[in-house]
C-alpha cells in the first residue's frame, strides 16, 4: 500500500515526460496536441495521487475538455497538413537548447539543497476546501477570482474583435 | 499517506517546464510555441500543488488555489493566442514562424 502512490507517481510522471517529449518531438501539429492531451490526463492523474481531487478534475475539464479541443479545431481550421516544408528545428534553435539545459541544472540544484518534505498535516485539496478558499474574502482571493473573470471577459471581447477585423478586411478586399 | 517525496515532483515539474521551453525556443511552427506555453504553465501548476504537500493546515491550501487562476489564464491566453494565429495565417497562409520576422510590409 505504501509503494503504491510511489508505483503510480512512477507511471504518471513517466507518461508525462514521454507525451512532453513527443510535443517537442512531433511532426505534425495534430500529433503535438495528441501528446498534449495525453499529458493532461496524467498531470490530472498526478494531482488526484498528490491529494488535490478539485484540481485533477478541473485539469480534465478546462485543459484536455476545453484548451485542447480549441487549439485542435484550430489546427483542423487551418488545415495544418499544408505545414509538411517547414523545417521542425533550425540551428539557431537548437543552439537555444542551452537556455532550458542550465534552467534545468540551476532548478536541479537549487531542489537538492532545499529542505523539501511532505508534511502529514498537509490539508487534501476537495472541492469543499478549495472553495472556501477561492471564495475567502479575508485573504483576498475572491478580489483575485473577480479579476480574473474581467481577464477571461477582456480575453472574450478581444478575441471576438480580432475576428470582427478579420472579417472587415475580408469585406473590404471584395469590395 | 503520502510516500511520495517533494523532491521527486519538483523534479518532474522542472523537466517538464523545461521540455515546455525548449519547445518554445527551437520549434519553428507557431502551433507548437503555444504548446510549449501550455506545457510550461502546467510544469508550474505542479510545482504548486508539490510544494503545497510541504504546508501544514491553511497554508497548504493557497497552493492548490493558485492553479485555478493559472489554469483560467491559460484558457484566456489559449483564446487570444489562437484567434491571433489565425488572423496571422490568413495575411501569410504560412506557420513558419520566420515568415512572420518583419513586422511592417
Amino acid at each position: 500500500m505504501e509503494h503504491l502512490a510511489l508505483i503510480y507517481f512512477g507511471l504518471f510522471s513517466l507518461i508525462s515526460v514521454v507525451c512532453a517529449s513527443m510535443v517537442l518531438f512531433a511532426r505534425h501539429p495534430i500529433n503535438g496536441a495528441m501528446a498534449l492531451i495525453g499529458l493532461m490526463t496524467s498531470l490530472s492523474g498526478l494531482y488526484a495521487i498528490l491529494h488535490a481531487p478539485f484540481l485533477a478534475v478541473l485539469q480534465v475539464l478546462v485543459y484536455a475538455g476545453a484548451i485542447i479541443m480549441l487549439l485542435v479545431f484550430v489546427i483542423m481550421v487551418l488545415g495544418g497538413a499544408k505545414d509538411d516544408h517547414t523545417p521542425r528545428f533550425d540551428a539557431l534553435g537548437l543552439g537555444l537548447l542551452i537556455v532550458p539545459a542550465g534552467i534545468l541544472a540551476v532548478l536541479v540544484h537549487a531542489f537538492r539543497t532545499a529542505p523539501l518534505a511532505i508534511d502529514e498535516k498537509a490539508v487534501r485539496g476537495t472541492v469543499d476546501v478549495t472553495g472556501q478558499a477561492l471564495f475567502n474574502v479575508s485573504t483576498g482571493n475572491v478580489v483575485l477570482f473577480e479579476a480574473v473573470g474581467l481577464a477571461l471577459l477582456a480575453a472574450l471581447v478581444g478575441a471576438v474583435l480580432l475576428a470582427k477585423r478579420s472579417l472587415d478586411s475580408s469585406k473590404e478586399n471584395k469590395a | 499517506m503520502s510516500t511520495i517525496p517533494a523532491l521527486y515532483i519538483q523534479f518532474l515539474a522542472a523537466t517538464l517546464f523545461c521540455l515546455g521551453l525548449a519547445t518554445t525556443l527551437t520549434r519553428r511552427n507557431l502551433f507548437f510555441l503555444l504548446m510549449g506555453i501550455e506545457v510550461m504553465l502546467n510544469a508550474a501548476n505542479l510545482s504548486f500543488v508539490g510544494f503545497s504537500r510541504t504546508f501544514a493546515g491553511a497554508a497548504s491550501i493557497e497552493g492548490l488555489t493558485i492553479p485555478v487562476f493559472v489554469i483560467a489564464l491559460a484558457a484566456a491566453e489559449a483564446c487570444v493566442g489562437l484567434a491571433m494565429l489565425i488572423l496571422v495565417f490568413r495575411s501569410r497562409e504560412s506557420v513558419d514562424a520566420d515568415a512572420y520576422s518583419r513586422m511592417k510590409e
